[in-house]
């Protein structure tokens, strides 16, 4: 319980905290593969950070090494530190699994539990966690629903399974379950990907709601998505962090040129 | 392999081109007008018309690659600046107009002295000219030129104005030759400052910094 323990206790000063979250000189590799070079970068607290980059870039590998996923797969490791809130999370007394509790994830294709009620969905993780008190965990269940904007759509249905919601109201499910961790970081693995625009666009304004609580990763192949949602872009090209900076200035003014040739779609 | 924002980033440069070309024609056929004493008001209103409709046309079309290609970086600093240019030349026009209508309104113009005009007049074709040129070659550094320019069409303009109101009592006094070249001194002196406008677009686009000038 070391590091739950240093977060919560962090929370106290965590005014005076600048930043949720620093990557410094993290190195990721698959067996000999080195699929991230070097990347340092600073994510400010209740922001939205997208990563960008063309497929094989390592912003995927990126954003699983931030909770600790990277080395779920066989033959991957990660160097480096990954300080949140001024604990470094690869720290060997700190056990992974609190990370992951504590930094929630969102992925590509919606994975709601396939036997699991609406309602069950969301409350499995808390249930994982000890939390026995039915009212305490419908509050949250609600609370988390509210927050992923899906409620008003699921209320009278929460005992259907979760599979039989669309893959828009599905995705958001999976963002509600992991809501209901009180996650302070929340990871977005291309998390539109298959939705429809009308989904999408739900997600998107759900992602500008949630910043105002949670700190947001986001990886996009959707550059406009990237433009529309985040306060802060990072460009990365064959595992480098080539160019970081407010979302503005990369859309509109580049300092890198191959940042500039990417996103103007003059790669290749 | 060529983007299709590119083939519609080279239409909206040919038609802002066009626009500069034409606008230049036709504020050198107003000033041509004032200084031979022909009346080319309505083929001028015809030019100018022509601009307005291709300054619709710049920014609908603009507006398209924007809704169709989302462009970002320089992309979309150059459709910004394009549209602005094409606001440009179609004031150069609605004032090539305004130039023309001073003799309309007034009457012949041939005893007046129009050594002033003149002189402003060649500051502000080359100024067009420039400003034209800038949009073409992309050149960053005309917005400082254009700027040096339009300081000595301000400095003729005020000039001009402090004559004017100390002639009044002369016994020669001609208020039309007076008026008429303070309306097309003043004329002059906002196309100066659209050419200067271009010219910061064009520092825009190549720099996605405003011009230091402005």
């Amino acid at each position: 319980m070391a590091i739950e323990e240093s977060l919560e206790r962090k929370e106290t000063t965590v005014e005076s905290v600048k930043y949720k979250v620093s990557i410094e000189n993290v190195d990721a590799w698959y067996g000999t593969k080195r699929a991230i070079k070097d990347v340092n970068l600073k994510v400010k607290e209740k922001t939205v950070t997208a990563f960008i980059g063309p497929s094989g870039c390592g912003k995927t590998t990126l954003i699983r090494c931030l909770n600790r996923m990277h080395e779920m797969t066989p033959g991957a490791r990660a160097d480096g530190r990954i300080i949140v809130d001024g604990i470094n999370i690869y720290d060997k007394s700190i056990d992974p699994v609190i990370i992951r509790r504590r930094i929630g994830m969102v992925f590509q294709k919606p994975n709601p539990f396939p036997t699991m009620s609406i309602f069950e969905n969301v409350a499995a993780g808390l249930r994982l966690n000890g939390v026995n008190n039915k009212t305490i965990i419908r509050e949250i269940v609600e609370e988390s629903l509210k927050n992923a904007a899906l409620w008003d759509e699921v209320k009278n249905e929460l005992h259907n399974p979760g599979m039989s919601l669309s893959g828009g109201q599905q995705q958001r499910l999976c963002i509600a379950r992991a809501l209901a961790m009180q996650p302070e970081v929340l990871l977005m693995d291309e998390p539109t990907s298959s939705l429809d625009p009308i989904g999408s666009s739900k997600i998107e304004e759900l992602v500008r709601t949630l910043k105002d609580s949670v700190t947001i990763i986001i990886v996009t192949h959707n550059m406009q998505q990237a433009a529309r949602v985040s306060d802060f872009t990072a460009f990365m090209y064959l595992g480098d962090m080539i160019e970081y900076g407010a979302t503005n200035q990369i859309f509109m003014k580049p300092e890198k040129e191959l940042t500039e040739r990417y996103i103007s779609g003059k790669f290749g | 392999m060529a983007r299709l924002l590119d083939i519609g980033l080279e239409r909206i440069t040919n038609l802002i081109l066009d626009m500069g070309h034409l606008s230049e024609d036709l504020v050198n056929s107003a000033l041509e007008s004032y200084e031979k004493g022909t009346m080319l008001r309505a083929q001028i209103f015809e030019g100018s018309e022509k601009l307005r409709f291709l300054q619709i046309e710049v920014t609908d079309f603009a507006t398209e690659l924007i809704a169709r290609y989302q462009p970002v970086t320089k992309d979309l600093r150059f459709i910004q600046s394009s549209m602005d240019a094409a606001y440009g030349f179609s004031r150069f026009g609605r004032y090539a107009y305004d130039i023309a209508e001073v003799m309309e309104i007034i009457g012949p113009l041939q005893n007046c002295d129009k050594s002033e005009v003149s002189l402003m007049a060649k500051t502000t074709k080359d100024m067009i000219n420039l400003s034209v040129k800038s949009l073409e070659k992309l050149d960053k550094n005309a917005s400082q030129k254009l700027y040096m320019m339009d300081d000595s069409v301000d400095s003729i303009f005020r000039k001009y104005l402090k004559k004017a109101l100390t002639q009044t009592k002369k016994r020669n006094y001609e208020p039309r030759c007076y008026v008429s070249a303070l309306l097309i001194l003043r004329y002059l002196e906002r196309i100066s400052d659209h050419a200067c406008y271009i010219g910061d677009s064009v520092h825009y686009v190549v720099t996605g910094d405003a011009s230091p000038r402005r």
